[in-house]
């Protein structure tokens, strides 16, 4: 059974059910054959139910409330009852139906299969270490932990920037760090802070942000790439504080395609 | 580089003339700038002459004649989609389009390309439409299929609940659209 789909069908029901009982000329909803329309679509909603109620996706009081609207408008359909009684009701399943059932429906389905296509993107990194690494980042998505999983993933491309930028040696990061402060380029000319690296922990101290632009004025990263990779970092940083920013699974499939390709597979940091 | 450009000209317009009238512009063009990225001289950007060149993007050969057929540049896809090949992923942060039943008939265009560039067949599943529609924000629940049947010209005939796979103006249709978000429209 596709739940979307069936979801999809009782609301496009539904909302031609609303306009049929605000064009009634009479008070109250008598037609029989409206009514039997209404039950038709609740007989629709119970498979429905259950198969959200055992999928266990979406909250279960709104499931109730839906459901008890659900009860509710059945009681109705049962007599004559009035228009007004039946709009309220009508207007509740429509909305929860669609901002707290489906929707989230939806996003939970994508939460639930995002591993693969996760481990697809990071499946030809060769290091073993960093492999394992990621999949934590990719368990905590699939346990609905997207920020959890952006912070960690991030956490690989850090290291792999360190690394790649430790290999320079101290003297020479310190010196590339001295050419790019006095660089007047536009891109590098707000970058104004001082950096002297004796051992490799100091490259932990510096700002992923300038050890990005150091990427760049290294020529590891093009313009465009740049412009990727720092996004990735401003998503990071979003992620990393309790701000009510919440990244949704298309976003962080991009964010990992996006760092994947600029770094954890980007020969210029192997 | 410019002796070598002397030398294959002719042959360049020899093919260009095998192509129709209408189209002979545009594949002069293209073939110019294929001839240039495979002749032009590296040139070492970086400090760093050690470090290798950066990833180069592979089209797979089931989008190639969707590309000429459409005048579609690599350059112009990779404005709308990185990498242009596997792994692809819709750069726009919004979708063109007034209103979300043309958002998300434009969306459905541009995810049948991403899993062309993916697998090689312009098909894509309604769940995974649905679950894009829902991050740009346009999914409009009751008129989903509504808004799918309304276009039906754009895929081809499909039962209830099927992928959507694209039909010959869905994939003009298609370009069109790759070509306008490229131009920034």
């Amino acid at each position: 059974m596709d739940v979307a789909q069936e979801m999809e069908d009782i609301l496009e029901e539904l909302a031609a059910v609303q306009k049929a009982i605000n064009k009634l000329k009479t008070a109250s909803v008598s037609g029989t054959q409206l009514r039997n329309r209404i039950r038709a679509v609740q007989r629709k909603w119970l498979p429905v139910c259950g198969n959200l109620e055992a999928g266990n996706l979406i909250d279960a009081g709104h499931l109730q409330e839906v459901s008890n609207a659900w009860s509710s408008i059945l009681k109705l359909t049962k007599n004559a009852s009035p228009k007004a009684q039946y709009r309220p009701l009508l207007k509740l399943i429509i909305a929860k139906t669609e901002s707290e059932l489906l929707n989230k429906y939806i996003k939970a389905s994508a939460i639930q299969t995002i591993g693969d296509p996760l481990r697809k993107l990071v499946q030809p990194i060769s290091d073993q270490d960093l492999l394992r690494y990621l999949d934590e980042a990719i368990r905590a998505a699939e346990a609905n932990c997207i920020k959890a999983s952006v912070v960690l993933a991030w956490c690989a491309v850090a290291f792999k920037i360190h690394q790649t930028l430790a290999r320079l040696t101290m003297p020479v990061l310190t010196s590339e760090m001295k050419k790019m402060k006095e660089d007047k380029g536009l891109m590098f000319r707000g970058f104004t802070k001082e950096y002297a690296f004796n051992t490799e922990p100091d490259i932990q101290e510096a700002a992923d942000a300038h050890l990005v632009l150091l990427c760049r004025f290294l020529a590891y990263l093009d313009d465009t790439q740049y412009k990727g990779l720092r996004n990735a970092l401003d998503l990071r940083n979003g992620c990393g504080h309790p701000t009510g920013y919440e990244p949704d699974p298309v976003k962080l499939q991009a964010y990992f395609s996006d760092i994947t390709q600029l770094v954890l597979l980007n020969p210029k940091f192997a | 580089m410019l002796e070598k450009l002397k030398s294959d000209f002719d042959t360049i317009l020899e093919l260009v003339k095998k192509a129709p009238a209408d189209l002979q512009e545009t594949a002069f063009r293209m073939i110019l700038e294929s001839w240039f990225l495979s002749n032009a001289p590296q040139t070492q950007k970086s400090q760093n002459s050690e470090a290798p060149p950066p990833l180069a993007p592979s089209t797979p050969d089931a989008v190639k004649p969707f590309l000429t057929a459409n005048a579609v540049t690599t350059q112009v896809l990779g404005r709308v989609f990185q990498p242009v090949g596997p792994g692809a992923q819709l750069l726009a942060s919004d979708l063109p389009g007034s209103g979300k039943a043309a958002k998300l008939v434009n969306l459905s265009l541009l995810l049948c390309v991403k899993q062309a560039l993916e697998t090689g067949s312009f098909n894509c599943t309604l769940k995974d439409l649905r679950q894009m529609a829902v991050h740009y924000d346009c999914y409009d629940s009751p008129n989903f299929s509504k808004t799918l049947k309304g276009n039906k010209s754009f895929y081809s005939p499909r039962d209830k609940g099927a992928d959507l796979v694209l039909s010959g103006p869905g994939q003009k249709k298609a370009a069109e659209l790759i070509k306008a978000i490229s131009a920034g429209d």
